[in-house]
């Protein structure tokens, strides 16, 4: 079943233009001039009970206005959205009991109370009964390790600290959909397992809907099994995550650094150089030809290596094909 | 109806408690205030004997309703100051907004029992003050519960309506995003006009009309004026009746206003 429903969803700001400098400053006060920038463009999706969803894109691809749309914060400038067969900003208050939402740099916890006291207030807010709130209080001290914290004030919290409390809180109330707005920026490895582990958790034993904004691909690898990616406010892909992983995550780069200048290599078929420096070569293979351990031990047959790496393909390169490439088939048909 | 009542009631009871909490969490500001009422009080009570040094009355009021009137007026001065002003700058500029809105609650009511219930502890903690006053720079009191009552609903009264003022007022933090201004002009309009510094019967009579049509005396000069003399038990309802219907204007006119600003909000995205 659909829980959340969006068709053709727009969003339109009217942002005011200002010329540099303070005469521009000025100007703007008498004659304001205004100009639109499309921030959401046409827009279609739905997404069905239990699902977690990846919702990606590059900075001001429109992640967080398609999100304030589904919380019912931001007016849609056209087409409509439809979650818990409500409209989110009509019954903004009604939605807002059955949604919990995390903004990834702003807190819904009070910063100068204890985190214990915030969270019973929270959950009082959300009139979670009381033996149910003991009872979750619990289970989320478990998974997310909050023992430590529950007498800590907000404002003394680290920010992976803040992130677990956080998440509880959001979930306290037992939310039907959950948005989360980048979740684990700015966290480390173990603090962003852990949280990997309670959406999954929550997920798998509440059916709770996620929609999850976020630039670390590990976050969309490990929860999700189905992404929808935006560029400039446009839909580009909506489909499951091997997809994506087959299509364009099918090359590496191996990165040595060599001890002299190399000349020239033989490499095996299915990789090729792509950046040749004194001390320096990368080289990009095609995973589904050879291994990595393939090219490293081709290359550490012929050089000399002081130190290697390898990368995976960044989001922003993932968008980039595939916006070139949608780009391409259209020219094709 | 009656169980959605009570719900609320339970909610926002829990919401008043943690304001409470949270004011209470600063305790140096409360040692600040503390010093600095002291203070004005000192300096307001030799200002005023000075100034009735060569008469006995001044607008039909003697030194000691004045002096009580003033003690009383530094007491309370807080209350005439805003912090629905600050609150709005930082939720508008931090996008701190977005979060607000998605509490299933009435925001308005929230911020209002927040701010009320902040009031009330800020009122015990003037307790000590009030003895000073009261103990060494003849502050002199009623007896007369009636004139206490009377007070403390015109008092309660008077801060609902500058509350509602202060949310109407706040809105304009939604269109100019910068909000240090507004709560300067805010501030030194309250203090004037609610008669915190000069009791307003002593303005010239322009200024003291002027002073009427707008709402800071209600939170100020006219529950003080049944503590220090100038308004008798017998003037209670007529006070009160004004005091609703300021309340009930302000209501309305903060919730139109309110909902055009987040409309911006929710349309313009801030």
């Amino acid at each position: 079943m659909a829980i959340i429903q969006v068709e053709h969803l727009n969003k339109t700001f009217k942002v005011q233009r200002k010329d540099p400098w303070l005469g521009g400053a000025v100007k703007a006060l008498f004659l304001p001039k205004y100009e639109d920038k499309v921030a959401v463009d046409g827009i279609s999706f739905s997404i069905d009970t239990g699902e977690i969803v990846g919702y990606i894109g590059v900075n001001g691809a429109g992640k967080s206005t398609t999100i304030k749309m589904l919380t019912g914060i931001l007016v849609p400038s056209g087409g409509s959205v439809r979650v818990l067969e409500r409209d989110p900003h009509r019954d903004r208050v009604a939605n807002a009991r059955e949604i919990g939402v995390v903004f990834g740099q702003r807190t819904q916890l009070w910063w100068d109370l204890a985190f214990i006291e915030s969270l019973s207030l929270v959950a009082k807010i959300y009139q979670v009964p009381q033996a149910r709130y003991k009872q979750l209080l619990d289970q989320f001290a478990e998974t997310l390790e909050l023992k430590e914290l529950l007498n800590v004030p907000i404002r003394n919290m680290s920010l992976g600290q803040k992130m677990r409390a956080e998440l509880a809180a959001t979930l306290i109330h037992e939310p039907r959909v959950v948005y989360l707005d980048e979740p684990t920026i700015g966290l480390d490895l173990i603090v962003k397992e852990r949280i990997r582990e309670f959406i999954k958790e929550q997920n798998r034993t509440k059916s709770t809907t996620v929609v999850l904004t976020t630039h670390d691909l590990g976050d969309i690898e490990e929860l999700c099994k189905r992404v929808i990616i935006i560029d400039t406010g446009k839909l580009i892909y909506d489909g499951p995550i091997e997809t994506i992983k087959d299509r364009f995550g099918k090359y590496r780069e191996i990165t040595f650094e060599t001890l002299s200048t190399p000349g020239h290599v033989d490499l095996p078929s299915g990789a090729e150089i792509i950046l040749a420096e004194p001390r320096k070569i990368s080289v990009r293979f095609d995973r589904t030809a050879v291994t990595a351990s393939g090219v490293a031990a081709a290359l550490m047959n012929q050089l000399e290596v002081k130190d290697f790496s390898l990368s995976e393909p960044d989001l922003a390169s993932i968008i980039r094909q595939i916006y070139n490439g949608a780009l391409n088939e259209e020219q094709a048909a | 109806m009656i169980q959605s009542l009570r719900r609320d009631f339970s909610i926002y009871r829990a919401i008043a408690a943690m304001a409470a909490k949270t004011r209470l969490a600063y305790n140096m500001w409360v040692w600040a205030d503390f010093v600095v009422t002291f203070v004005s009080m000192i300096v307001f009570v030799y200002f005023w004997r000075a100034v009735y040094a060569n008469t006995a009355t001044l607008s039909g009021l003697a030194l000691s309703q004045t002096i009580t009137y003033i003690l009383l007026a530094r007491l309370l001065s807080p209350l005439v100051e805003t912090r629905t002003i600050f609150f709005f700058g930082f939720m508008i500029r931090q996008g701190q907004i977005a979060v607000e809105l998605t509490r299933p609650l009435d925001m308005q009511v929230r911020i209002m029992v927040e701010t009320l219930a902040e009031l009330m502890v800020f009122l015990i903690q003037q307790l000590p003050l009030f003895f000073i006053a009261w103990l060494f720079f003849g502050m002199q009191l009623p007896r007369d519960p009636v004139l206490w009552a009377a007070f403390f609903i015109s008092l309660a009264l008077g801060q609902g309506v500058i509350f509602l003022f202060d949310w109407m007022f706040a809105c304009l933090a939604f269109y100019v995003t910068e909000t240090w201004g507004l709560s300067v002009v805010r501030v030194a309009a309250g203090s004037f006009f609610s008669g915190a510094i000069v009791p307003l019967v002593m303005m010239p009579g322009w200024l003291q009309n002027l002073a009427a049509g707008l709402p800071f005396a209600q939170a100020m000069a006219v529950p003080v004026s049944f503590l220090s003399g100038i308004s008798t038990a017998a003037d209670a309802p007529h006070i009160w009746l004004i005091q609703i219907t300021w309340l009930l204007v302000l209501l309305v006119l903060s919730r139109i206003v309110f909902g055009i600003a987040v409309r911006k909000v929710t349309v313009q995205g801030g």
